[in-house]
């Protein structure tokens, strides 16, 4: 997870205590989002002004709305319209979380239009387009074949060039670089698209939830347990350093890293460190897997999907690489003419970062018994609380598992003409889901300060991270992701 | 991020750091978590790729 961590934060050893936090506001928000795009299941067109970009060539007609009811309206109105909702949305969440009301609403709008313009570039047709019959009708004698989704790496490039070029933009922009709650809004809004998918392909659905169960225990048992073997072993590193670093390469990046630092009840500034690397690491997985899986998973898209699950740590990072590489193995599937059903990749992703996620909680509990009972016995009367469990538990799982559960039960019960509808009023949900996901692209460059790397004394705690991920994690989770999801395909579209 | 500001900090830890071979119970935590991890995946593999639908398509 992207979770920020500051070296001022004394409570590391414990969960944070707030009346929001950014699990229950991004449930909040996206179950907005979601609940509105259901109207279309009861006649109201209530989220069909909201804009997405188009494959273009003149700018005029980059953007555009997803219902075509509201193809009469200027699209600079309804993209206005769209920065207000998603504005609103988003000052409220910022307000509830404590933070500057004028100082986020500026800094948003900058980050807002900046993400929005690299995903509109990014759609650009000489980059974007990858099926012949598409370039020949708009008159290409070539495209990079990148997809659309080459907008969110433009997004994240442009953070990361503000982040690591113009530092004190960077800082004012950070007010408004909410990753976390970018991403976990946009996994709750995914729920009800992995939903309808569900409804149509069950028993495909009900299979890749089955091999998540294998991403828990690769995840917490084979990962944790090597890597915190190698730290220990190999580099030297004490039981306070080792610990952390393992969750946060095992697990799930920042969110484990933290809450296993507070379990063995580790210096805050040991998580920081942790948090920052994979923070950094993380952005360079995202930069390089989804192409190397193009370059030799194009034929098991699921393999390549469950990949980046595995591999990529935190949500934000996994969950996007999981887009680009469905943009880039569905667009080269596209140009031998075979056109799979879109969402299934993303899906997947994401189905396996969030059963990882689960558990994080369990995990710390677990290490914190070891750790009292065996390690470091702790002062009478400071006792292990199973209530722990459920404080470390990512509560944007559960508008996950809602809006997935909810949109499942209509579509298993629907006439194909009501899924249809299903499916339009997820269409609509899934362009929120898109602009989060750019808005998680920039922000995670924006955070990721590579100087980092080149800190006095951080070479040594990279060089586990670098040996554990390249070396390891990235090989055998393509091993298990081939295990447990090859020869297994996308249902085709239409 | 701020880890900027603590960098004078940081090397010093890692430099102070002592070293702590492995305890009993480190070693056990280690090698049952790999033990049971392989062991739960292969039963997973047996009985998952058996039991439940695989749409291929």
């Amino acid at each position: 997870m992207t979770q920020q961590a500051s070296i001022g934060d004394t409570s590391v050893s414990a969960p944070p205590r707030r009346d929001w936090s950014e699990d229950w506001l991004a449930v909040v928000a996206g179950a907005a989002v979601f609940v509105l795009a259901l109207g279309l299941l009861f006649g109201g067109n209530l989220l069909g002004w909201v804009t997405a970009p188009r494959t273009w060539l003149e700018i005029g007609k980059a953007v555009g709305p997803v219902s075509p009811t509201y193809a009469h309206v200027d699209a600079l109105l309804l993209l206005l319209a769209t920065y207000a909702f998603v504005l609103a949305l988003m000052t409220a969440a910022a307000a509830l979380l404590g933070t500057s009301i004028p100082k986020f609403i500026a800094a948003f709008t900058v980050l807002f239009w900046l993400s929005y313009l690299s995903w509109v570039l990014g759609n650009y047709a000489n980059i974007a387009v990858t099926a012949p019959g598409e370039m020949q009708r708009l008159g290409l004698s070539w495209s990079l074949r990148l997809t659309g989704e080459f907008g969110y790496v433009l997004a994240l490039l442009v953070g990361l060039a503000i982040a690591n070029l113009m530092p004190v933009a960077a800082r004012w922009l950070a007010e408004a670089a909410r990753a976390e709650l970018f991403i976990k809004t946009a996994i709750v809004i995914l729920g009800g698209t992995v939903g309808v998918k569900a409804a149509e392909q069950f028993g495909l659905a009900s299979s890749i939830m089955w091999r998540g169960l294998a991403a828990i225990i690769e995840a917490y048992l084979i990962y944790w347990a090597v890597v915190y073997f190698i730290a220990r072993q190999w580099f030297g590193f004490s039981r306070e350093w080792a610990a952390p670093l393992a969750s946060g390469i095992a697990i799930c990046g920042v969110s484990a890293a933290i809450a296993t630092a507070g379990a063995i009840r580790a210096r805050p500034m040991v998580a920081v460190m942790v948090s920052s690397l994979v923070v950094v690491f993380a952005v360079v997985e995202l930069l390089i897997l989804p192409f190397l899986a193009r370059s030799f998973l194009s034929e098991e898209p699921l393999v390549a999907a469950a990949w980046m699950g595995l591999a990529v740590k935190t949500d934000g990072a996994a969950v996007a690489s999981g887009a680009i590489t469905e943009a880039l193995l569905y667009g080269d599937a596209a140009a031998r003419g075979l056109k799979y059903s879109a969402g299934w990749l993303v899906g997947t992703t994401a189905t396996i970062k969030i059963f990882i996620d689960i558990f994080i909680g369990v995990w710390a509990f677990i290490l914190a018994y070891i750790w009292t009972r065996h390690i470091e016995p702790r002062r009478p009367g400071d006792r292990l609380r199973i209530r722990e469990i459920w404080e470390r538990f990512p509560k944007f799982v559960l508008g996950f598992a809602a809006t997935f559960l909810i949109v499942l039960a209509i579509g298993l019960g629907s006439s194909p003409d009501s899924l249809r509808t299903v499916n339009a009023a997820m269409d609509q949900a899934n362009v929120f889901r898109q602009l989060f996901f750019v808005l998680t692209f920039f922000s995670i460059g924006l955070l990721a300060d590579l100087r980092l790397l080149w800190q006095e004394g951080i070479a040594k705690l990279a060089a586990v991270y670098a040996v554990s991920l390249f070396g390891f994690v990235i090989w055998v989770g393509l091993l298990i992701s081939w295990v447990f999801f090859s020869g297994i395909k996308p249902p085709l579209a239409g | 991020m701020r880890a900027n500001n603590d960098k004078p900090r940081i090397a010093e830890e890692l430099r102070k750091m002592h070293a702590e071979p492995l305890l009993p119970i480190e070693k056990k935590l280690i090698a049952w978590s790999l033990i049971v991890g392989i062991v739960l995946l292969a039963v997973l593999i047996l009985t998952g790729n058996a039991s439940i639908p695989l749409g291929k398509s």
